[in-house]
């Protein structure tokens, strides 16, 4: 590239300082949602990983059993009998410390004796601060525990210092013995959070005294096949690998949801970057023309304008880096949240700034910043030299063009349609379907334009010629006038979609509330992460029984077991007192009385969303053709206590309680499979003519002493309704981003239009025109094209929020969602279009009010 | 054989669903170090005349040669690099770029015919004191009054040694004596480093100082061997002695 060439650019980008910096801005606003978004997800996946590797070690299988864990007489029998020493007895679980701000530890339980080989922090000669005198404390001291030395120090706390651990309805004693030092920076993440106990203190902790939760094993497959063909009915052997997959698919939907979304924003942005770039190249479009005179090559000037938008690009990129790292510890906060939420247990301390994150944020900016670039690059190559430098020749090109436009954005449409409709496989495809469909719309943007602006010149007629001149300025600058009202109105689409799909949501769950609540009081012990099975006093039934004014008590026992088909799957057993409501069905073999008799006879229901991610076909009602049989469904093996059984599917249940699904049995038929006589919690029934509140005072004093949380049907809800929109939060936030994004794009494209209209400002100026008319006449420009944006929205965003409820949410977490049509969400867009519109025309009309007549006519 | 050939040369602009016919059967031939001065009324077809010429746009018919090279032929990239080694450009309006200094508004030329750096800025600065404005190479054009700009016009016209200058009305936009002095300054270069000058103009001093005139009259481009004797005034010259 030639340097004069070049210096061309540099300078010009120094002389439209406001211009560039848009570009800059766009770029990194852009760059900085999506790092921020990535960031969050790698921290929260890093973290897991490390936690896992730390917890799982050098393991290469584990033998698991059901809920109550394995028979320690196997590790017994494994080693003794078998003589195979490569195995490690581990028990664990979680609890709430009180001294670490209530954080959640992951309890470790383990023979130090058998570790060494699997892992190794956890050998007494590579800890240089557990010194030997704290390892006999350890297996002497009742309640001793080895903690990270980061996190000891994190808390102010030393050896032999007391830890109050609680564990579900229970509070235990321990005693810091020692501490744990990692090596390095990556052991000491991956120490974090962990507490460190023997065998026998993790059992009375948990109170599994006699069990383990799992063996683990190192052993080349041939040996683990043996093993496995030896184990006693009820105990299953899996690669280590398999239980942190299964959860880290957990989340793979949810952070999939949250990268289309940031990178929706980044689209928005590359509005931004088009309309920044394309007002630059009509701006030089003068000396563009002189340069191609003087012999550069169109090749040359596409070159230039992109090697422009690539190093603008990468500055942006470089400072949206720095904006996503800021607001990274804010997503990564919100993030984490929701994983503790609804999938497991995580702490992720701080924002692991990793370089392909970068790499990927970094070539991402400029990757958009040239892709925004290169049609008007392409303009601007196709400049003719000086006999066409007005911008009237683009602007005729562009009219002439829109029918092959329209065509294009009908023909994206109709992929967008095929993607979202008939590619089934994958939620990806869906997310391209609506990317696709969304460009497809903004390709008929021009088109569209021009019909309102023909029915907006009709409707302002009454005002006069600043009335039809208003609507004519829209259409005569249509190449950016039109790239502004796309960007608005994908971004308040955006807002519609989003906002008509939670609140869609949210009054569905709501409403599955209604029908699923329908004890009055719930008592259940503290929880702390979604993926504990908490267990609790079975004689608090018994207690609650007895107060005065509760007519019955249900039970639950909610725990995962393993099925050979499915891996581990959630499991809710429930005392069978009461009929469940046809209504939480979404596929039912009967009615819901018989449907009942079936589960009390040894069927499962399962939910909706497990139906969708173990991806078993629900019957569909609408299409079923009326006979008397009712539809197959498959069964479901699960691994019990006394082997594997199988169990029929009696119906499909609505839940939104979380993504992974689970099965619902009655309380008798699980304890006829497995030896597990705990409950998890309770729901009491109060008497028709008893006091709800005064029931509620009662059951809690008689619960006294045992921490369980007793809430009202009404506080759970809120409970319920609260964690859902805290879930909701960050896409709350993105849809902010988007509007702001796309305000400035509305601000950058009205000023563009001020600037390139100087001269013919001044001339209105010099025939007599006043300010205030010539304010009246940009306002009227700006209304137009807000209400063009705002009108337009309203299909696309309602589209999209379709999309959005009946495609990707049911494809990434099968959730069924009742559509709400939340009327007033349109009248806002169209308020809020118009708003920021108008908005955008204050600073062109302080420039007019400053500008000197005489001067804009000069003007070129 | 002429150094510049214009054979059966036609250009026709759509106006709607019609046809407006700019140039007819144009034939003309220009000599190597020729100066030639094209008059006619606004509208009359002369900028599209040197337009064609430049290789800025292509015929609708007919045949346009530079040397050996028939550049009507030409791809749009091949007749850009031919402009860039071939022809100089002076507009009315001057037409500088700028973002760029005096000095590299010159150099441009010839960095982009492929002279080195050094070559470049040298060939340059000589350039700048021919027109008189070497101590202004720092300066950004703006700074420039209109003579000045011109001045600097012609020396990037001239910089890359193209054999052919094309001026657009290069005095129009000066007053008389400012746009005299730019005249002779063009005029006096292109001889001495023995250009073929083809200019547009309405001024008939102007015209007097050309070694032939033409005047596009209706699509056609007639002779007017005493150049003197024509009145790009009114108009009323016979125009009996057409070429060829």
């Amino acid at each position: 590239m030639n340097l004069t060439l070049l210096k061309t650019g540099v300078r010009d980008a120094l002389r439209r300082p406001w211009l560039t910096l848009l570009l800059v801005l766009s770029v990194a606003l852009g760059v900085g949602v999506v790092v921020a978004i990535d960031l969050a997800n790698d921290s929260a996946a890093r973290a897991f990983n490390l936690s896992t590797e730390a917890v799982v070690g050098k393991a290469t299988h584990q033998i698991i059993g059901g809920p109550r864990g394995v028979d320690e007489s196997v590790y017994r029998t494994l080693r003794v009998q078998y003589g195979y020493r490569l195995s490690a007895p581990i028990v664990d679980g979680y609890v709430g410390a009180r001294e670490l701000n209530n954080q959640t530890l992951h309890v470790l339980g383990v023979d130090l004796f058998a570790e060494a080989p699997f892992r190794s922090y956890l050998a007494p000669q590579s800890n240089a601060n557990a010194s030997l005198d704290s390892f006999a404390q350890f297996f002497t001291t009742r309640g001793a525990a080895l903690i990270s030395a980061d996190s000891a120090a994190r808390f102010g706390l030393k050896v032999g210092d007391p830890l109050t651990l609680r564990v579900d309805t229970r509070e235990h004693q321990a005693i810091i013995v020692g501490l744990l030092q990692a090596p390095n920076d990556v052991s000491s993440r991956a120490l974090e959070g962990l507490l460190l106990t023997d065998i026998a203190s993790a059992q009375e902790l948990f109170d599994m005294q006699g069990h383990l939760s799992r063996i683990d094993l190192i052993a080349t497959p041939e040996i683990a096949q043996q093993i496995s063909a030896q184990l006693p009915d009820g105990l299953s052997l899996v690669p280590a690998s398999e239980q942190a997959n299964t959860v880290t698919q957990l989340t793979a939907a949810f952070q999939l949801n949250l990268t289309a979304f940031s990178l929706l924003a980044l689209m928005v942005g590359m509005f931004l970057i088009y309309n920044t770039v394309m007002f630059n190249v009509v701006q030089r479009r003068y000396v563009l023309g002189i340069m191609r005179c003087l012999g550069v090559t169109g090749g040359q000037i596409f070159a230039l304008i992109l090697l422009e938008a690539a190093v603008l690009g990468t500055i942006g990129a470089i400072l949206g880096i720095g904006v996503g790292i800021v607001l990274g510890r804010f997503t990564v906060q919100l993030v984490t949240q929701t994983i503790n939420d609804l999938y497991f247990s995580l702490s992720v301390r701080s924002v692991e700034v990793q370089a392909p994150t970068l790499v990927k944020g970094m070539l991402l900016g400029i990757v958009a910043a040239l892709i925004a670039a290169a049609i008007p690059a392409s303009e601007a190559a196709n400049v003719p030299a000086v006999t066409a430098l007005q911008r009237s020749d683009l602007e005729d090109r562009v009219r002439r063009g829109l029918p092959s436009l329209t065509r294009i954005g009908v023909l994206l449409f109709i992929i967008g349609a095929y993607l979202i409709v008939f590619v089934q496989s994958t939620v990806i495809a869906s997310f391209v379907g609506l990317f696709v469909g969304l460009f497809g719309i903004v390709f008929c943007v021009p088109l569209l334009t021009v019909w309102f602006m023909r029915v907006g010149a009709r409707a302002l007629a009454p005002l006069g010629l600043l009335g039809r001149m208003a609507a004519r300025t829209v259409t005569g600058a249509l190449s950016r006038t039109s790239i502004a009202i796309a960007a608005l109105m994908i971004a308040v689409s955006v807002t519609i979609g989003v906002t008509v799909m939670i609140a869609s949501f949210r009054s569905t769950v709501s409403n599955w509330l209604d029908q699923t609540l329908i004890a009055d009081i719930y008592i259940a012990p503290p929880q702390t992460s979604a993926s504990r099975t908490l267990t609790m006093d079975a004689s608090l039934p018994e207690r609650a029984r007895q107060v005065a004014g509760v007519s019955s008590v249900e039970v639950y026992r909610n725990v995962t077991v393993a099925s050979p088909d499915f891996g581990p799957v959630r499991l809710s057993a429930v005392t069978s007192s009461r009929t469940r409501s046809s209504r939480v069905y979404r596929y039912a073999s009967g009615t819901a009385d018989e449907v009942w008799r079936q589960v009390e006879n040894g069927a499962l229901i399962i939910t909706e969303p497990f139906a969708n991610r173990h991806h078993i076909q629900i019957p569909n009602p609408i299409f079923q053709l009326p006979t008397n049989q009712p539809a197959n469904l498959p069964t479901v093996t699960l691994l019990t206590d006394h082997g594997a059984q199988t169990f029929r599917i009696a119906a499909v249940s609505y839940d939104y309680s979380s993504d992974q699904g689970s099965l619902l049995m009655t309380l008798d038929v699980y304890r006829r499979f497995w030896n597990d006589p705990d409950i998890s919690s309770m729901a009491v029934y109060v008497a028709p003519n008893a006091n709800v509140n005064q029931v509620e005072d009662a059951v809690r004093a008689a619960l006294s002493g045992s921490i369980v949380n007793v809430q009202s049907n009404k506080a759970l809800r809120e409970t319920a309704l609260v964690i859902f929109d805290r879930t909701f939060a960050i896409t709350a936030a993105l849809r902010v981003i988007a509007v702001v994004v796309a305000f400035i794009g509305v601000l950058s494209a009205l000023m563009a239009l001020q600037l390139e209209r100087t001269r013919e400002l001044g001339t209105l100026r010099a025939a007599g025109m006043t300010l205030p008319q010539l304010w009246r006449l940009t306002l009227l420009e700006t209304g137009l094209m807000g209400a063009t944006a705002g009108l337009l929205s309203i299909p696309t965003g309602l589209l999209m929020s379709l999309v959005l409820i009946y495609v990707i949410n049911l494809r990434s977490f099968g959730w069924t969602i009742f559509f709400q049509p939340v009327p007033e969400v349109y009248v806002e867009a169209l308020l809020v279009s118009i708003c920021a519109a108008l908005l955008a025309a204050i600073y062109p009309m302080q420039r007019l009010a400053h500008m000197e007549v005489a001067v804009a006519l000069r003007s070129e | 054989m002429s150094y510049i050939r214009f054979v059966q040369v036609s250009k026709t602009f759509k106006e709607g669903e019609r046809e407006r016919a700019v140039l007819a059967d144009v034939d003309a031939a220009f000599e190597l170090g020729e100066f030639i001065a094209i008059v006619g009324r606004s509208g009359s077809g002369k900028s599209t005349l040197l337009n064609l010429l430049a290789g800025l746009d292509l015929p609708t018919r007919g045949d346009i040669w530079i040397g050996d090279t028939r550049i009507s032929a030409l791809s749009d990239r091949a007749r850009t690099i031919f402009r860039r080694n071939h022809i100089g450009f002076v507009f009315q309006f001057f037409n500088l770029i700028p973002t760029l200094t005096v000095c590299e508004n010159v150099l441009l030329t010839a960095e982009l015919s492929g002279m080195s750096d050094r070559d470049a800025r040298a060939q340059a600065e000589h350039m700048l004191d021919e027109v008189g404005l070497l101590d202004r190479a720092k300066s950004f054009t703006d700074k420039l009054s209109g003579g000045e700009q011109q001045r600097v016009a012609i020396a990037r016209a001239l910089c890359a040694n193209p054999p052919v200058i094309l001026a657009d009305e290069p005095t129009g936009n000066l007053d008389v004596d400012t746009g005299m002095s730019v005249m002779n300054l063009l005029t006096r270069l292109s001889r001495e480093r023995g250009k073929t000058l083809v200019m547009v103009t309405h001024s008939v001093e102007i015209a007097a100082m050309a070694d032939r005139v033409f005047r596009l009259d209706y699509g056609k481009l007639l002779v007017q061997r005493a150049a003197s004797a024509v009145d790009v005034g009114r108009w009323t010259v016979d125009v009996g002695q057409a070429v060829p």
